[in-house]
């Protein structure tokens, strides 16, 4: 059991990213795609900031005297995580508009059908 | 050194982020001015980029953001593999931007001039950057105009791929992204050199699988074989302009940033066998995809693959000579292939058509844009007085010069590609100009905001492929400043 205490958030994030890609390999349908796309961002964001997480941790402001740079958390990937957010806010939103300008040319949304474009 | 503390590569990157946002606030006074900002960019960027060169070429210039020293702060190291590829870059959005004036007439004009100045920062900020993270924003910037300006005509074919290139390019995105996450988790940086520094053996897995992942994810916006599928819908379905951009500047980026996450960061030496090989199968399936197409753009689009595979198999052979000419090759790429794209770009609009059945006789209608193309695509076969033979021929010497067997046949190989190549092209330019003469009718030139840009790639194309010297004295210590780990390592971190 303590392997699972100790690595959850690992777990959790790969089991999210795997979710994702899977979504995004298997499913037809443009929104599941999309929806899988977000599920993996998600995880990517979980993997990153459980990599600078302490158990109990602080915040790493020297707010008051005692407080010990050893209990803080790592700053670093929550800065990530926010740009990695941003970014996948202006991704989801692309490809949410893309969805619309798709669904007016062809009238569907199944990737399968959608292929005009050859090799 | 003190005339260099006010010519700062910051600015590379400022001015034209700060001019794409400057479109919308100049669009409520005229809207009309939005197109002149690229233009007005670019010209900046390319007198600052031409004076920090020799600067750079002497001594990296490092550049702490807000005064935190390298490890901690992010940087710009402004070396001559950095600078080169700024001014190649600021080179070509200038020249594009100035064809833009007149070829883009329909859809949002002001969105397309601020997705053009985001997507050419975005391009600058990975060149020059010396931080990984950072490397990771500036192609999401890259990424996410390019997907937007696939998309720009709004028709069926550039909505389709747009969606195709999107989900491609971000699933790499995510790739990129965990890749740098375990990596700062095991060496808490992110700063390149330093990393290089405290990396050592790149064979064991914890440091192997963060390679792999980052050479996935960068691999699918470098279009290198089996990661390119994206690539011949999103270059054929962009306006004309953007497909010079994306064949120009947008992949070879992309190549940049896995030659530097593996010369650099990894130091990798001794599996590039893999990455040859890789390179000769990517010209061999881009070569003879391009023949067999009938659509124009998708022919030059799969001409890209094809070069890229060459840039990558000179990159692998790994000796000072194949990677100056694997720079080289970028070059020649960027100049050739940017010509051709905007030169079809205007013989497809007078025309109508794609097709290239449809040129017949265009050699008369258009007599110098017909010459132009014909000069960039003799470029990129490797005729001798343009830069495509230079580059080349100095990549054969390379592969020579390994004096394995296995080198020999793989050039033997590569020859081989660059025939179908000049097949394919010869093909085209005897359509244009030998067939279908009788219907000449009147003449209908480009105009002159095209022709400009077209004359200065191709004056630059026969001068640099007649004075091959000239670009050598950049290229190499480029080559040297990639091999050279320990002296990169030394110049940010002192």
């Amino acid at each position: 059991m303590s392997f699972l205490h100790n690595y959850i958030y690992y777990i959790g994030a790969f089991g999210l990213i795997f979710i994702g890609l899977f979504i995004m390999a298997v499913k037809r349908n443009y929104i599941k795609i999309v929806i899988g796309l977000s599920i993996l961002e998600a995880g990517v964001n979980l993997f990153l900031i459980s990599v600078g997480y302490i158990a109990n941790g602080t915040a790493p402001i020297f707010s008051r005297t005692g407080l010990n740079a050893n209990n803080m958390v790592d700053p670093v990937p929550q800065a990530l995580v926010l740009t990695a957010i941003v970014i996948g806010l202006a991704v989801m939103g692309l490809a949410l508009s893309l969805a619309i300008g798709l669904y007016r040319h062809y009238g569907t949304l199944n990737l399968h059908e959608i292929k005009e474009q050859r090799w | 050194m003190a005339d260099t503390t006010n010519l700062n590569p910051v600015l590379l990157i400022a001015v034209p982020l700060g001019l794409a946002f400057l479109i919308p606030l100049l669009g409520l006074i005229s809207r009309k001015s939005a197109k002149w900002l690229p233009v007005i960019g670019f010209l900046f960027n390319l007198v600052l980029a031409l004076l920090i060169l020799p600067h750079s070429l002497k001594q990296p210039i490092i550049v702490e953001i807000a005064g935190f020293a390298p490890p901690f702060g992010i940087n710009l190291v402004a070396g001559p593999v950095g600078m080169l590829l700024a001014t190649l870059i600021a080179l070509t959005g200038l020249l594009v931007a100035i064809y833009a004036l007149r070829y883009i007439k329909e859809g949002a004009q002001q969105k397309y001039h601020i997705l053009f100045l985001l997507l050419l920062t975005g391009a600058t900020g990975v060149v020059l950057t010396g931080d990984i993270f950072n490397l990771f924003v500036f192609f999401e910037i890259l990424c996410i105009s390019s997907y937007t300006l696939v998309a720009y005509l709004g028709n069926r074919a550039g909505l389709e791929s747009a969606v195709k290139y999107l989900i491609q390019g971000s699933i790499g995105s995510s790739l990129l992204l965990i890749g740098i996450g375990l990596l700062y988790g095991q060496f808490g940086t992110l700063n390149m050199a330093d990393l290089a520094k405290q990396i050592g053996d790149y064979t064991e897995a914890s440091v192997f699988i963060p390679m792999v992942l980052m050479i996935t994810g960068l691999g699918i916006e470098a279009a290198i074989f089996p990661l390119n599928a994206w690539l011949p819908d999103a270059h054929s379905s962009a306006p004309s302009s953007i497909s010079a951009i994306l064949s120009g500047i947008a992949i070879e980026v992309g190549l940049y940033a896995v030659i530097r996450v593996l010369f650099t960061i990894f130091a990798v030496s001794n599996f590039f066998m893999f990455f040859t090989v890789l390179g000769v199968l990517t010209i061999l399936i881009g070569e003879m995809s391009a023949f067999a197409q009938k659509n124009i753009k998708r022919m030059l689009a799969y001409s890209s693959i094809g070069q890229i595979g060459l840039i990558v198999f000179a990159f692998a052979i790994s000796s000072q000579l194949g990677v100056a000419g694997g720079l080289f090759q970028i070059i020649s790429h960027t100049l050739g292939k940017a010509l051709l794209f905007l030169c079809a770009g205007y013989m497809i609009f007078r025309t109508g058509s794609m097709d290239i059945s449809s040129f017949e006789g265009i050699g008369k209608k258009m007599p110098l844009t017909a010459l132009f193309f014909t000069i960039g695509a003799f470029s990129i076969v490797g005729l001798p007085p343009f830069t495509g033979f230079a580059s080349k021929f100095v990549i054969i010497r390379a592969a020579l010069a390994k004096g394995e067997l296995l080198f020999q046949i793989l050039i033997g190989i590569v020859l081989i590609g660059t025939i179908i190549e000049g097949a394919y092209f010869f093909k085209l330019i005897q359509t244009m100009y030998f067939k279908g003469v009788h219907k000449a009718d009147k003449r209908e030139e480009s105009p002159v905001t095209a022709l400009i840009p077209m004359f200065v790639l191709a004056g630059l194309i026969i001068f640099i492929g007649m004075f091959p010297n000239f670009i050598a004295k950049i290229l190499n210590p480029a080559a040297s400043e990639l091999l050279d780990r320990a002296k990169y390592i030394r110049s940010v971190l002192g």
